[in-house]
């Protein structure tokens, strides 16, 4: 199969993907008890006008159903729905009926894209030697240590090491790296590396293994009968051939990081778009929560696009 | 890969023929050589107690707040310290960690079972079943659980059934998979055959030759799913979305912890503390279960 076709099947399994996840999540919505009308912020402002003006009451909610749509029946608002996302037309949040979807977007987007990248990236950086050095010094104390802070790094989720950062650099460290809020470079540092700890492990883990599984193919051991050097035949046959199956986890671990920056974007009060998605779940701004929802899936199924191509395009043994 | 998983396992059960050992007993023993899993197995049971027992040695009520004592220190009375309504933070940790079993262990649970039906019915059936559900294994797959769990909470609520559900229902994915390669493995196994062949009953071959040799592995998965599923309840907590504020979660201390942490740090040490150190210990037992059980964990 050629290139171009490959990513034409794929991008269309993207947009029927896309289609089922806003089906999906809107019928769920829309079944949901309580809505944007009831939930905290408009109940206290609708519910005493409801007992003295009911025909106001029901104005309002006329004109806010017509508005965003509700009245039609729920194929029609579905299809409306992925209509609408599909060609990046996204409207109006309930919250902020004045400001657009995708204005909002324009801040928050970056900053989470930012994150999420950058701590796939540094968790490559760290955790590819770690695994090589891993391997390398295979059941020794060093690949034992190695393996169990990459666990550790696993196991603690994001949220949580964002807490004990902001108590190291907010309490006992206080001033080196601010703790709160978006604006400099320096507010990127601490939720990246809360972010990376998982990854850096996960990679250093699939590093070792692949590595120790390469090493001990027979064309290295023809490498070693011909005489090549320990550290040449580490790097340029061992490293080099490990490394184009690593870039085959980038994929989940980026979609396992889109979900920890939004929660780590909570603990640092970054703007970002898990902070939208807070806010249009919690309040039930259905517009906006399908948004964000539809925003991430179909970043998560791009860099897995983007990481297959890569991927048949580096390693000749691939086929797409 | 399966296959070769099979054959590995069919070496295992001649040995349990020669020597009288079951492979559960030699698992154990490689089990017990691994310190940090042991280690982890202890903390484990722990929590198990305290989950257990805790609403019955707890000192205080979750409920009731001591408002001549709040945001306290660590102290002879509470010896966690009291959060900004007094609550007792010890006896907090305690009704969360029964919280936080509670809702993993069902969600965990929901998980598998929706997983094992549906694997086993794409492994046995074949055929166009066979291909939808792999078809819905991959939609599961391609999203975060995480974001279909959010959306379940806003369709049924934030109680305890709803949490396990919402949690559960779309973890199945990764169950049915491995299930479902369990069984095609199985089912065209040369011991499977073999068995048929000098003819066992369906019954037998299921019990004796099918069932000890998934365990291992559904156990493995089992043990992966909890702390996981820890970090998912915690995570919906952290986004507002978790169990209703009175019932004490890890993720409802966490999130209240960070937004006063300047002030009153120890509300921090020990919810954030415990809840890590538990997720450690439950994925140390399930590494040291992988090593133990799974067909390339052999030394």
């Amino acid at each position: 199969m050629t290139v171009a076709k490959f990513v034409l099947k794929r991008i269309v399994q993207i947009i029927i993907t896309l289609m089922l996840v806003i089906t999906v999540s809107y019928i769920m919505m829309y079944y949901s008890p309580g809505g944007f009308m009831n939930s905290n912020i408009m109940a206290t402002v609708l519910a005493p006008l409801q007992g003295q003006n009911p025909v106001l009451y029901h104005k309002i909610m006329e004109q806010f159903e017509s508005r965003y749509g509700l009245n039609l029946p729920l194929w029609r608002q579905v299809l409306k729905y992925i209509w609408h996302e599909l060609t990046f037309n996204f409207g109006n949040s309930m919250q902020n009926p004045s400001l657009k979807i995708s204005d909002q977007l324009k801040q928050s987007l970056p900053i989470s894209s930012l994150l999420a990248l950058g701590s796939v990236l540094l968790s490559v950086i760290i955790g590819v030697p770690l695994g090589i050095i891993a391997a390398l010094k295979r059941n020794t104390w060093i690949d034992y240590v190695v393996s169990s802070i990459s666990l550790a790094g696993q196991a603690i989720p994001a949220f949580v090491l964002a807490v004990i950062m902001v108590l190291l650099f907010g309490v006992v460290f206080q001033g080196i790296l601010p703790v709160t809020g978006w604006g400099t470079w320096k507010d990127v540092i601490l939720p990246v590396i809360c972010l990376a700890a998982g990854n850096i492990g996960v990679v250093a883990r699939y590093m070792r293994g692949s590595l120790i599984e390469t090493l001990r193919l027979d064309y290295i051991r023809t490498a070693k009968a011909k005489g090549v050097k320990y550290w040449p035949m580490v790097f340029k046959h061992g490293v080099k051939n490990s490394l184009t199956a690593m870039i085959t986890v980038i994929g989940p671990q980026f979609a396992f990081t889109v979900m920890g920056t939004i929660w780590v974007e909570q603990i640092f009060a970054i703007p970002g778009l898990g902070q939208v998605m807070q806010s249009a779940f919690t309040s039930f701004d259905y517009p906006l929560a399908i948004t964000s929802v539809f925003l991430l899936g179909s970043m998560i199924m791009v860099i897995n696009l983007l990481v297959d191509i890569v991927y048949a395009l580096i390693d000749p043994r691939v086929k797409l | 890969m399966a296959s070769s998983a099979v054959i590995k396992k069919s070496d295992a059960v001649v040995k349990k023929r020669t020597f009288h050992r079951s492979p559960f007993y030699q698992g154990w023993k490689r089990f017990k050589n691994h310190k940090l899993a042991v280690i982890g197995m202890v903390w484990v049971v722990l929590f198990l107690i305290a989950g257990i027992i805790g609403p019955y040695v707890a000192p205080y009520d979750y409920r009731s707040g001591d408002f001549l004592a709040i945001n306290q220190g660590p102290s002879w009375q509470h010896i966690f310290g009291t959060d900004n309504v007094g609550h007792d933070m010890f006896s907090q940790i305690l009704y969360s960690v029964r919280s936080a079993l509670i809702i993993a262990f069902g969600a965990t649970v929901v998980s598998f079972v929706i997983g094992i039906i549906l694997g086993l019915w794409a492994g046995l059936r074949g055929g166009i079943a066979d291909m939808i559900i792999m078809r819905a294994v991959d939609f599961m797959m391609t999203l975060p659980g995480f974001l279909f769990a959010l959306i379940l909470v806003i369709l049924l609520g934030r109680g305890y059934t709803s949490l396990i559900l919402a949690i559960g229902i779309p973890g199945w994915a990764g169950y049915a998979r491995l299930i479902r390669s369990l069984v095609l493995g199985m089912r065209d196994g040369e011991m499977v055959e073999a068995a048929r062949a000098l003819g066992a009953s369906q019954a037998h071959i299921a019990r004796r030759y099918m069932l000890p040799n998934v365990i291992g592995s559904m156990g493995v998965a089992l043990a992966f799913g909890i702390p996981g599923d820890l970090t998912q309840i915690a995570g919906l907590s952290i986004f507002g979305m978790g169990l209703q504020p009175p019932i004490p979660s890890f993720g409802n201390m966490i999130a209240q912890a960070s937004d006063n942490i300047l002030g009153f740090p120890w509300l921090l040490y020990f919810p954030a503390g415990i809840f890590a150190l538990t997720l450690l210990a439950f994925l140390f037992v399930a590494d040291g279960l992988q090593e133990a059980f799974s067909p390339k964990g052999g030394n």
